[in-house]
């Protein structure tokens, strides 16, 4: 069963002379170990797109199913559940809570699931260290470089075992280098644990992780082509780039 | 969610510090004043819980020794005497007196002592005489402080010259204190020949209170109150007097820790509206984001009462050495009902944030 599938989306903001159509009847599927890359232009609706899959904003029209689940008919709590349940999001600025250290972001979902204080603090730590963060557990967001704090996030985004990825610009404010390792963590770890990621970047060297790459123009799905895809998702968490 | 709500707290320390003095002040307003309402209350019931008597005779329409005159002759007391089931009926007479002192205006309530009847005696005698001679008078400890009357001193009451004898305490009410001298001194001094105030009488062991009550009062020329409720219509007058007052200074010291945590937890929900933005988008619930914001609220206001309730109990200790009017009464009941008070003013003060919040748009995290 795929993960997403988006069926004639729509997005429109304003009405009458004013409307403007962000999103214009776009269909895509997503399946499981999927690493799609969204690209376009600015103001081409690929942040609008990511939005409507992530259940934060509805449709004008058509519709979108998470894992089968027409979204629309869920209510407000049930999609805040789902999104908890199903979704992992990665943001441009990283969006980390000032105020919590980088251990105790990681295990905001899993405490807002329900998940045991204890086990919670098992968990974000094993995610952590996985990500080369074992030595900056107990620091604030403030302390921790533009690389470090987009780890933090990508182990926030993996705390609850989600299907799917939501990442908006994840390289836009790092460095190159950092950008790429970033990502690469992000794509070998969905990778490997067979979950679906969706990437909205302007960064073309993306294109070396995903499976497909989707090019969003005018608000409409222009094109869509194989992506480079050079992962080996069964390389040993160790291996991953610092 | 009640760490994350401490962490935001304690991130921005100034703003937690001001939220905490908001409520501490407010707590210390509200219990202090609380604690002089029931200090002062206490005091006008306390010598006349002293006093041995199951029932105040008074002249009809007479309920309190302040308000209300009664003059009663002293043939009410063969009366009262043939009243079947009264065990003892003894007058007793006293009146308030103002006059000046070393430019200073003073108020005495002064009772007769009547050594002879027991009756009219000082509650408790902290300093000098326990019973005044001819020519003496005890006055409260209170007003001795606080008028810098010391024993020994000479003082003119209602145009009598009378040496401060000893000072008594538990007789201070505000504005006047009682004071006591001898029957013959009083008698003097209240110009009361043939007649007393109040009788004080006690009711036979098994004999019916109510049935005697009715046979005192089928003279209608008086009324019989019973000793709980004389002390309660004397109280009254602290109650009649200061409770809207007070109720003006509660809902002022509410306003204020309401207003503080209010606006300092909503400056704070402005500020993080990202923050909460992206829990929302994670999947936080806007139920959990809300008791986030009400346990930052909560947690503000426990710790301001805390503070507060110290200072109180700290400033009651204190003020009652420098400003001997100042007597105050902090109860336990008081302080839960205070405490109950601050929790609700801090989830009331949490709903213009709660609403805040729930117009965050979490689509808002996408934007740079």
């Amino acid at each position: 069963m795929n993960v997403v599938t988006v069926q004639d989306v729509s997005k429109t903001f304003g009405s009458g002379h004013t409307a403007v159509t962000a999103v214009d009847h776009v269909s895509l599927s997503v399946e499981a170990g999927d690493i799609v890359l969204v690209m376009g232009p600015s103001g081409s609706g690929k942040t609008t797109l990511l939005s409507m899959i992530g259940t934060l904003m509805s449709p004008t029209g058509g519709r979108i199913l998470i894992s089968g689940q027409d979204i629309s008919t869920l209510s407000p709590a049930q999609l805040s559940r789902l999104r908890l349940q199903e979704f992992g999001f990665v943001f441009q600025t990283f969006n980390l809570l000032s105020a919590l250290t980088a251990e105790e972001n990681v295990m905001m979902p899993l405490l807002t699931a329900g998940v045991p204080r204890k086990e919670a603090r098992t968990k974000a730590r094993a995610a952590l260290e996985q990500l080369q963060l074992g030595h900056r557990l107990r620091n604030l967001p403030r302390d921790l470089s533009g690389g470090e704090k987009q780890r933090v996030a990508i182990a926030r985004s993996l705390a609850n075992d989600p299907r799917l990825i939501l990442a908006d610009e994840p390289t836009a404010n790092l460095d190159a280098k950092t950008g790429q390792d970033v990502t690469l963590l992000l794509c070998g770890t969905a990778c490997r644990e067979n979950r679906a990621v969706i990437i909205v970047s302007h960064d073309q060297r993306l294109r070396t992780a995903a499976k497909r790459v989707i090019t969003i123009d005018d608000g409409r799905l222009s094109t869509e082509e194989a992506g480079e895809h050079n992962l080996h998702c069964s390389m040993h968490p160790e291996a991953a780039p610092a | 969610m009640l760490f994350l709500a401490i962490k935001n707290l304690v991130q921005e320390k100034t703003r937690l510090l001001i939220s905490v003095g908001g409520v501490a002040f407010s707590v210390l307003l509200i219990l202090s004043i609380q604690g002089l309402y029931q200090g002062w209350s206490n005091k006008i019931g306390e010598y006349i819980r002293t006093v041995p008597a199951d029932y105040w005779i008074t002249q009809t329409g007479a309920t309190d020794m302040f308000h209300t005159p009664s003059v009663l002759p002293l043939t009410v007391r063969d009366f009262l005497a043939g009243v079947d089931g009264v065990g003892s009926a003894k007058p007793f007479s006293g009146r308030r007196v103002a006059f000046a002192h070393n430019g200073k205006d003073i108020n005495l309530y002064v009772i007769a002592d009547d050594t002879e009847n027991n009756v009219g005696a000082p509650a408790r005698v902290v300093e000098g005489k326990s019973v005044p001679g001819k020519g003496e008078i005890i006055i409260d400890r209170v007003v001795g402080r606080s008028q810098d009357i010391r024993i020994g001193d000479t003082i003119p009451v209602a145009g009598r010259e009378l040496k401060v004898a000893g000072y008594s305490e538990g007789g201070y009410i505000l504005s006047f204190s009682f004071a006591f001298a001898t029957k013959e001194d009083a008698e003097s001094i209240l110009q009361l020949p043939g007649a007393t105030n109040f009788f004080l009488v006690t009711v036979k062991n098994g004999a019916d209170p109510a049935a005697v009550v009715s046979r005192i009062e089928a003279d209608p020329a008086v009324d019989a109150i019973s000793k709980d409720r004389f002390v309660e219509n004397n109280t009254n007058i602290v109650r009649d007097t200061f409770l809207p007052i007070i109720l003006v200074l509660l809902l002022i010291g509410i306003a204020v820790g309401m207003t503080v945590i209010g606006l300092t937890i909503f400056t704070s929900t402005i500020e993080k509206a990202r923050e909460y933005g992206v829990l929302k988008a994670i999947g936080v619930s806007n139920r959990q984001l809300y008791t986030v914001v009400i346990e930052q609220a909560v947690t503000a206001a426990v710790l301001g009462y805390v503070v507060g309730a110290a200072l109180a109990l700290a400033v009651s200790a204190a003020a009652g050495s420098y400003v001997p009017e100042f007597i105050t009464e902090i109860r336990w009941l008081d302080a839960a009902w205070i405490l109950g008070v601050t929790l609700v003013m801090a989830v009331a003060a949490s709903l213009l944030p709660v609403r805040r919040l729930s117009r965050i748009d979490p689509a808002e995290v996408f934007r740079a």
